[in-house]
């Protein structure tokens, strides 16, 4: 295998040191947080609400990636965690923040519920059975009309709170949530645990052998994945106020695999930098519709020939490039 | 922070110089915004929006502009894809909205986007013309104040149609209803049978995964429910056209017909001879002589079939021009008064303007356009009647 | 319902469906068993294949059989430019495959938007008229397929058994490095093969256009037939996507005549993954 193979498989050589590494978190949320008073543009918020919650998704399905599993369904967690939280708003009446987490735990629950028995299949097998998983529970929001309303979907959902019903409030409780999903999600990989999903990937047997409870561990993260795409859903219905089957299709799932496809699959900065190229891209290309897609088609197809690790393998070769540079210079 | 307030009031003031430095422009350009799926399996619906309100846009422009007032308006359109879904729908609403400064659109076509631009628009005051069979795009809490619905949706067609067939052809007792279960379908099943069963008769339904083209399964099925109509209503054209040659293969022989559609052209075209006999729903008579123009200006810029719904889009832009002149002015609280006070207005393809809608929908925001129902005969459409859907 | 006129129509309605659906799954799993390319450009070389069949019988009014042939060849032979282009990057990684291909797949369908523009159109039929025996009706044209399919279906098992070209692309379909350490040139025969399944998928595209229509989004469902399909008769198996074609024709067939079209995808799809579950590997497939 060459070296940036194993780099890929391992992941390390994007470790970043310490004293860079918080500085620019730091950086980055001092960004994410500030920007609207220099350009407020509900437009640019909406952008930016699309890009936050779509963070959600993408970091959720990198935890499930991480442990060496692909799965072709995870929009379909999100509706079925949008449907849960709006039905228990609407026709039970409860306050929405209730909403979101009951959203959360009937997304958990599917989870919990299939895991045990999908988990134990190989790479290709398990992207297969969620991808007609994902198709059959959109059959469902789709047939089951008189629950969820059918295609027609469930509209006239209300806001969050009344006091944050603008679109700068949606994006900052937007923004909250998916920070804390990122710090949880970074904080599970860089501990234990994570090094501990890590070895569940490049060598599952030899885990086992070293005592690592597998199916347990896959699962738990299955699980805590898809509530937290749950979590997306129900943000996400009370920022449309309305939802429907298209929301969740395998188009949205196959979004979410490209962001991590595409921006790295094997750290953390992929799936965060996959998630702004998918929701920015189109935005800046809007004058020629077919051409835009013609254009998006053509770099998926460069990105995975050249990198691929990876949009985040760019900086890793980067760094490589500089330390040989610097290397050389010093003999 | 002074040096930031400096710069955006250099910024803000750059503009204010730009428009006192230009006199000697004296027509402004009047923004028009356009949704409307522009990939995937609706484009033409999406051509149809562009298309109508460019054709209406390219009219006034060459008539020397709009005048509003005692100004002198360039029209643009300025249009965006929605994908045929929500967030689509909502981020191309919210561009037009905050990011180009527009105040009319025109569009979206279907049911999702269209759900979810209304609230958007309304809180912006926004004025809406658009399409969609979901009658919570009229009917809802906030009342519509600033959306109407430019094109017929089954519930103003429907009744009329079924009645004309229950006095036309009395024999006729069990229909097939086929629709895909995907939005359209799915709302105008209920209000749809319910049409038929007031009118005396038997219906029997059946629903399909959107994107399906093999039906002779679900023909083989209907068949041995002896039915004398299949109804292809909401069906895009070109499922309506293969639900029409599958079911005459698999040996059905009586009535086909379409409350719905239209898509008369591409029937004909998928199913050759086998499509003689059939009835339409129709929005247009392109063979009509008052189409002509119409025909020759489109044919002028463009080539291939016309998309029926183009003639609707037209119109609609037409209408929405005659009520800024009406008002003297573009604020749109003016603009919406006196759209809802056009009655008679002809703009040339649809007869005199009528709203309509107040017992449906609670607010009379429904334009009621006359439509045709046409019979396939020798590889061509005729018109056999017109209509003109109840003011309620 | 249960009389023996509509058993009998389903039983027809079931082989015409299979006859199309095999042919379009086994370039795919020819594709996945030798390169281990998971295609998702698969359906927009059918539709391809759909528009070559439409300009060469419909436009230029050539005989039928050798327009679907030039077609099918047509379309294999300027789909090799894409191979050396896009695919050899992706030989043997699955996962990269599958995200480069879908970007082929848009970028393809796309650009015939621009080019064909996006209106349904429809090929005219070969043959036109039903047979009637008794009360069973057989459109004409469904028949024609069914004799097509088998045909090429028996040229395909002929090529790889008979010939030494045969052999070598099942050596590697088994194993590529051994295969190459007994001297077959790989490259030669990942482009032999990926020529033969776009051969096959083109010429399914032109039958499917002209049975039902043509657009530039006609590949998206036969894509997604293909890859039930091939699960469901293994991935990289030839007799496993025939053995799937047939089941998922005439499961599909019956499910739907008698129980409506709901009823019939949610029961397929839940047996194929209750198959995936219980079987990963499929009806044929080796056992990993």
């Amino acid at each position: 295998m060459s070296a940036s193979d194993t780099a890929i498989v391992t992941g390390q050589s994007f470790a970043v040191p310490r004293n860079v590494f918080w500085p620019s978190v730091a950086l980055i949320l001092v960004f994410l947080g500030g920007w609207p008073l220099f350009a407020p543009n509900p437009f640019l918020f909406t952008i930016g609400t699309f890009i936050v919650l779509n963070a959600i998704g993408a970091t959720s399905l990198h935890l499930i990636i991480r442990t060496g599993h692909f799965s072709l369904g995870h929009a379909a967690f999100m509706g079925v965690g949008a449907y849960c939280c709006v039905l228990s708003v609407t026709r039970l009446g409860l306050p929405p923040a209730l909403g979101l987490v009951i959203g959360m735990a009937g997304s958990a629950l599917l989870a919990l519920l299939i895991g045990p028995v999908v988990l134990r299949l190989t790479g290709k097998y398990f992207v297969l059975v969620t991808f007609l998983l994902g198709e059959i529970i959109r059959m469902v929001f789709v047939e089951w009309t008189s629950v969820t309303g059918g295609s027609n979907g469930i509209s006239g959902v209300p806001p969050l709170h009344p006091s944050l019903a603008s679109p700068i409030a949606t994006y900052y409780v937007c923004l909250v949530a998916s920070v804390a999903c990122v710090a949880l999600c970074a904080r599970i990989l860089s501990s234990e645990i994570g090094r501990t999903i890590d070895s569940i990937r490049e060598a599952e047997k030899v885990a086992e052998c070293s005592g690592v409870p597998v199916i347990r561990l896959k699962v738990s993260i299955f699980v805590l994945a898809c509530a937290l795409v749950g979590l997306q859903g129900g943000l996400l219905a009370f920022f449309l106020h309305y939802i429907d089957p298209t929301s969740f299709s395998m188009v949205e799932s196959l979004n979410l695999v490209v962001m991590n496809v595409v921006g790295g699959m094997y750290s953390l900065g992929g799936p965060l930098i996959g998630t702004v190229f998918i929701v920015a891209l189109p935005e800046l290309l809007r004058g020629y519709v077919e051409l835009q897609r013609v254009f998006f088609g053509i770099i998926l197809i460069g990105v995975m020939a050249a990198l691929p690790g990876g949009m985040v393998e760019i900086f890793g070769r980067a760094r490589r490039l500089v330390a040989t540079e610097m290397n050389r210079t010093v003999r | 922070m002074m040096r930031s307030r400096i710069l955006r009031a250099v910024l803000l003031a750059i503009p204010l110089v730009c428009c006192a430095l230009a006199p000697a422009i004296a027509q402004e350009e009047l923004k028009i915004g356009g949704i409307g799926p522009l990939s995937g399996g609706g484009t033409a619906w999406g051509l149809a929006v562009q298309r109508g309100v460019e054709m209406a846009v390219d009219e006034v422009n060459k008539a020397g502009g709009l005048k509003v007032g005692e100004k002198t308006f360039q029209p643009k359109l300025i249009m965006y894809d929605d994908q045929y879904t929500a967030a689509g729908g909502r981020t191309a609403a919210e561009r037009l909205i905050n990011l180009d400064g527009v105040k009319f659109i025109i569009g979206p076509i279907g049911s999702p986007s269209a759900l979810a631009v209304v609230p958007i628009t309304n809180q912006a005051k926004v004025i809406v013309l658009s399409n969609g069979y979901a009658r919570e795009i009229l009917k809802n809490d906030s009342g519509s104040p600033y959306n109407f619905r430019a094109m017929n949706s089954n519930i103003e067609f429907g009744p009329a149609m079924v009645k004309w067939l229950r006095e036309h052809h009395r024999e006729l007792k069990k229909v097939a209803i086929i629709v895909p279960n995907d939005a359209t379908g799915q709302a105008i099943l209920p209000t749809l049978g319910g049409t038929y069963k007031e009118n005396g008769f038997e219906v029997w339904s059946e629903t399909y995964e959107r994107g399906t083209k093999e039906f002779m399964p679900l023909l083989t099925r209907m068949l041995a429910q002896n039915v004398d109509l299949l109804d292809l209503n909401s069906n895009a054209p070109g499922e309506a056209g293969l639900l029409l040659k599958q079911a005459r293969q698999v040996g059905y022989k009586k009535t086909i017909w379409q409350v719905g559609g239209p898509s008369v052209d591409e029937i004909v075209s998928i199913a050759g001879p086998l499509a003689n006999g059939f009835l339409s729903y129709d929005v247009f008579d392109f063979n009509d002589p008052s189409a002509k123009a119409f025909v020759e200006a489109y044919r002028a810029k463009w080539s291939g079939v016309i998309n029926a719904q183009t003639p609707g889009w037209y119109n609609a832009t037409k209408i929405l021009f005659k009520a800024m002149q009406e008002a003297g002015s573009l604020d749109t609280d003016k603009v919406r008064d006196s759209l809802m006070k056009i009655e008679g207005y002809d703009a040339g393809i649809y007869g005199p303007v009528t709203w309509g809608g107040k017992s449906d929908y609670g607010v009379a925001h429904q334009l009621l356009n006359k439509f045709w129902i046409t019979e396939v005969k020798d590889g061509a459409p005729h018109a056999l009647s017109v209509l003109t859907p109840e003011k309620k | 319902m249960f009389s023996t006129t509509v058993l009998g129509q389903v039983f027809l309605n079931g082989i015409s469906l299979s006859a199309i659906y095999i042919l379009i799954a086994l370039g795919f799993t020819l594709l996945f068993g030798i390169m281990k390319v998971v295609n998702f450009a698969h359906g927009a070389f059918a539709m391809l294949g759909g528009y070559a069949l439409y300009y060469l019988y419909g436009v230029l009014g050539l005989p039928y059989l050798p327009a679907i042939l030039l077609s099918a060849l047509g379309v294999a032979t300027a789909g090799l430019v894409l191979e050396a282009l896009v695919f050899r990057w992706f030989y043997q990684k699955m996962f990269q495959s599958m995200i480069g291909l879908l970007g082929l797949n848009i970028a393809i369908v796309f650009t015939c938007v621009v080019l064909f523009d996006v209106y349904e159109r429809s090929i005219p039929p070969a043959v036109d008229g039903v047979l009637v025996f008794g009360d069973l009706i057989i459109p004409t044209d469904r028949l024609l397929v069914v004799a097509i399919a088998a045909v090429v279906l028996l040229a395909f098992w002929a090529f790889m058994s008979l010939t030494s070209y045969g052999l070598a692309m099942r050596a590697a379909a088994q194993d590529v490095e051994i295969a190459e350490t007994q001297g077959i040139r790989t490259a030669l025969i990942y482009k032999l093969a990926f020529f033969v399944a776009i051969f096959m998928a083109a010429l399914a595209g032109g039958i499917y256009a002209q049975i039902y229509a043509l657009s530039p989004f006609m590949g998206d469902r036969p894509l997604m037939v293909a890859f039930i399909v091939v699960i469901l008769g293994g991935m990289g198996s030839i007799p496993g996507a025939a053995l799937g074609g047939i089941i998922f024709g005439f499961g599909e067939s019956f499910l739907s005549t008698f129980y409506g079209s709901a009823v019939s995808s949610f029961v397929s799809f839940g047996a194929v993954i209750a198959l995936l579950i219980l079987r990963p590997w499929g009806l044929l497939g080796i056992p990993e």
